[in-house]
This record gives structure tokens, sequence and C-alpha cells, in this order.
């Protein structure tokens, strides 16, 4: 018998659930203005590593988004916390767009690797710099590790191949930052004070995160019918383990 | 003198040993900018071999340029070797692509195409990935990338799966590394051709007439030449030279028959105990 907790926390996922590139999920906006109207935190997560809060925030306000920049969590930031926790001097292999991000952070005489999707980087010298740290003992901090994504122009590499490339090399096991590792989850709902069991994610990605939410909650959430997502419910860890697609506690 | 001894078991039975084979990078010499230069002791240490009538064979992983070009750099360096004494995946992979009629694309070194003159790569039907040192860039990575993503059937050929090996500027991605990246972009499984696949050692071997336990394999690569050679059945003793690093001789899954400083002290070792 599952101890009943009061919703705290919403984590809404980005691309694919509040937009489509420049365009908005129809509905999202009047959803978004709905949840406002309740007590719960909001939080923002994505995956991107090319594009710094600021570009996502800027290109979300644009939309009609009511958002606040510092409510954007992405895999950057969480890069960013950790290298921040550790002290650690990295190389960065991150698209310019995303050093942003990274303002401020030491990256003199560096003793860390952190891997972004970066194909300017992802070449014979660069890698071979990042190999000779690692092989050194600098720690590799990958943001995620995505095979690859889809251009206009069709399949391109992404981070994965190259991280798993010096794994191999190095015999070095990477610490991934992004979605789905925990950690990421875990990590962004630090940031606003709640706990797992008092948050529910709403996208369209398999999540991750064990609650139980009151009555009144499920009622709320029911209010806000983001049109065609469901929201994903975990009553326990053993979910985790399963590998089962999300089940679905509604959908609109 | 007690050390020596011990280090001498990869050479019993007295008379047994008939043949060597010798890696060359990390053991003849070492690779880099102006042609790369000899590893001390070397020259000298492979004719002693083939003076003291043993019969040798160079096995390499060296994908950067053909065989002729790479054996000429050789002799440049004063090393006696000739073309027919090597064995290097180019040759071999042809075979395979001729037998299999199969028609690649070459993620390969500049240096290393005139080896597929002769083979039919158009309209290709398998990605053959090779040392490509610079010419692994991302756009070509990329080619190689979206062309098997387009097979029904990706077929995906490595020319060694070495991690690292080491040039006189410093320690350097091998092909392995490469290879790994695609591999987990296409979720596919690469075959290897050269070391440390037992086809490749015992192709040298068939072509010296000898059996594995008449031949010692001495290498700079711990788990590609020396567990790849006893995998075979051959004795093979690791140099510290080359990519060798200390944390080699505690290998958790590879022992090596011997340890010694350099090409030279393993001939040194070998000599006075073949009789």
């Amino acid at each position: 018998m599952s101890t009943r907790r009061i919703l705290k926390a919403v984590l809404i996922d980005l691309s694919g659930t509040l937009h489509i590139d420049d365009t908005a999920v129809s509905g999202a906006q009047e959803a978004l203005q709905k949840l406002r109207s309740s007590p719960v935190a909001v939080k923002f997560v994505t995956n991107t590593t090319k594009e710094c809060k600021r570009t996502l925030f800027e290109r979300l306000q644009k939309l009609s988004f009511d958002i606040h920049e510092d409510e954007i969590f992405t895999s950057l930031t969480a890069a960013r916390n950790l290298v921040d926790q550790k002290q650690f001097r990295p190389l960065l292999l991150v698209d310019n767009s995303a050093l942003e991000d990274f303002e401020g952070v030491d990256t003199t005489d560096p003793n860390a690797v952190v891997v972004g999707l970066a194909p300017e980087h992802f070449n014979y010298d660069t890698l071979n710099k990042a190999f000779r740290l690692i092989l050194d003992g600098a720690p590799l901090i990958a943001i995620h590790k995505a095979r690859y994504y889809k251009k206009v122009d069709g399949l391109s590499l992404g981070p994965g191949p190259f991280i798993t490339g010096l794994e191999y090399a190095t015999d070095v096991k990477a610490t991934v930052v992004g979605k789905p590792e925990k950690s990421f989850f875990l990590e962004a709902l630090r940031s606003i004070g709640c706990q797992p069991e008092e948050a529910v994610m709403i996208g369209d990605v398999c999540l991750i995160l064990p609650i139980s939410i009151t009555t009144s909650a499920r009622l709320l959430l029911k209010q806000i019918n983001i049109k065609g997502f469901g929201i994903v419910e975990f009553r326990d860890d053993n979910a985790l383990q399963s590998n089962l697609p999300h089940s679905v506690l509604y959908q609109s | 003198a007690c050390s020596v001894l011990v280090m001498a078991e990869w050479c019993e039975p007295v008379g047994r040993v008939k043949g060597v084979l010798l890696d060359i990078c990390g053991v003849l010499y070492e690779s880099g900018d102006g042609g790369g230069v000899p590893i001390v002791g070397s020259v000298e240490a492979v004719k002693r071999l083939k003076e003291a009538n043993l019969k040798v064979r160079f096995c390499t992983n060296e994908t950067q340029a053909t065989r002729e070009k790479f054996v000429k750099k050789l002799q440049n360096l004063g090393f006696d070797i000739t073309v027919d004494e090597v064995f290097s995946p180019a040759p071999a992979v042809c075979q395979v692509l001729k037998e299999r009629g199969l028609r690649p694309h070459l993620l390969v070194h500049d240096g290393l195409q005139p080896e597929f003159n002769k083979i039919d790569q158009s309209n290709p039907n398998c990605v053959v990935v090779g040392d490509a040192a610079e010419y692994f860039t991302y756009k070509n990575m990329n080619e190689a990338f979206q062309i098997l993503m387009g097979l029904e059937k990706p077929i995906l050929i490595s020319l060694g799966r070495g991690r690292y090996y080491k040039e006189t500027d410093g320690m350097k991605l091998d092909v392995g590394a490469y290879m790994k990246a695609l591999e987990y972009a296409c979720d596919i499984e690469a075959e290897v051709v050269g070391k440390p696949a037992a086809m490749f050692f015992l192709s040298a071997l068939s072509d010296m007439g000898l059996e594995p336990d008449q031949v010692v394999m001495i290498g700079d690569d711990i788990v590609y030449d020396v567990g790849g050679a006893q995998q075979c059945g051959m004795k093979a003793v690791q140099v510290r030279t080359g990519k060798y690093r200390p944390c080699d001789e505690q290998h958790p899954t590879v022992k090596a028959d011997g340890y010694v400083n350099n090409l030279a002290q393993a001939v040194t070792i070998l000599l006075e105990h073949l009789h």
C-alpha cells in the first residue's frame, strides 16, 4: 500500500512536447497556463547539446510560452553542475553555441574531458588530444550518447559513437549526464528541492521516476489536457528495472 | 643471469624454435614525421635472426601505406626486409573481398588506396575501415556511417582493431576506436582482418611452413600481438618499447611468455638458447 504524497513539481520535456522546431505543439501554451495556476513548480528538461539555455528560452518566448530562463534544465546544465561540483578544468568538446553555458569555467591545463554534439571537434587531432588526457587519468563526461540525429539531408553521427571509441581506446567508462540517466532527473529535481515521489514527468520519453500522487493532483493533471501525450507514472523502482514502456496514467 | 634464465622459458625446449614472427611498429621502429626512427638494436637484431637461419616474417597492422612503400621506408632505415616477408591487412582483405563478392566503400588513409586498385568499388555493399589517421574527418566518418545505414545487410570490415599506438610525437588513436564508433552508431559488429584474427597469424605460419609451436611472436601490444599469437598456439614475448605501458605486465587476461626490454634483447636470449 503506497503512501500518497502531494504533487509538488512537474518536469516537462521540450522538443516534441511543447514545441517541434519553431512551432508550438497545439494546445501546449494553454496547458502550461493552466499548470501555472496551480502551486506546482515547473522545470523544463531537455537533452540538447548544441543550444545554450538562453537560445532555448528565446525560442520558447517567441512561441508565447510563459516561462522563466532559470526553469530550463538541460543536459548541458547537468554537465556544468558536475564540473563545478568536482572543480574540473575540462577540455570542452562542445558546439560553440553551447559554450555560453560553461562561462566562468576554468579550462586551462585540462584535467577532464566533456563531450557533447560537436562535429567540428570530432576529428583525428582533437580526439587524440582528448584520448591522451583520458589515458592519463582525466574523467570522461558525456552530455549524452545519442547514436545519430536527423538532419534535413539525412542521418548524422551523434556524440555517442565518438565517446564509445574513446571508452574503448582508454578502457574508461564515460559518466553520462543527460536523459535518460537517472542522475539527470534527480539533479533537475534537486534544483527545485523536490523528491522523486513528489513529481511527475510529461513527455514523449520513457521515464523513470517513482511517484504516487493524490487524487486532487490527478484531477489537476486531467485538466491540463495536453493533446497526444501521456503522463508517466511508475509506482515503484521495479518499473525502472523492467524496461517496460511507460504506463500511461491517462491520455487526452 | 637468473632473470635471463627465467625469461628463456619461451625458448624451451632447445631447438624447438625454427621461426620468428615480428611486429613492426613499436618493435622494429617508431613511426612519425619524417619517416620514423629505428628502435635501438633492431636493425642488427633482424640481421642476427636471419644469419642464425631462423625463418623470419613480419606481421603488421600498418595500413597507412601500401606494403611496397612501407617496406621501402624500412629498407631506407637499414632493415633487411622484403615485401614477400610482410603480412599486412590490405592484401588479406582484398582476398576476402574477392572471395565474397564484396565491393567496398573505403574509409582508409590515402596512402593505402593503391592496394585496392584492382577491386571494384562501385555501388558499395560494405565498408572497409583502416588506420585513416587524419582522413578520419567527421565528414568521412559520416559518409561511411550513412552507407552502412543504407545497406540492407550492413557489413563493416576493420583492418585490425588496435586501441592506440605510439608515434614519435605521442600516443594516437588506432583504427579500433573508429571501428567501435561505427559499430555503436550502426548497432552492428565489425569483422576484423589483420591481428589478432587467427587467420592472419596462421597465413604467416603457413607461408613459413611451420607449426605454431615452432614459432615465437614478438610484439608491443599485449592483447593483439601477444594474446592473439598465444591463441594460435604460439609462444609470445612483449617488448618494452613502442606502445608498451608498465601496467601491461599486470594485464588481467594476457600473460606474455616473456617480457624483454626490446627486440635486440629478445634475439640475444633466443640465440643463446638455440642449441
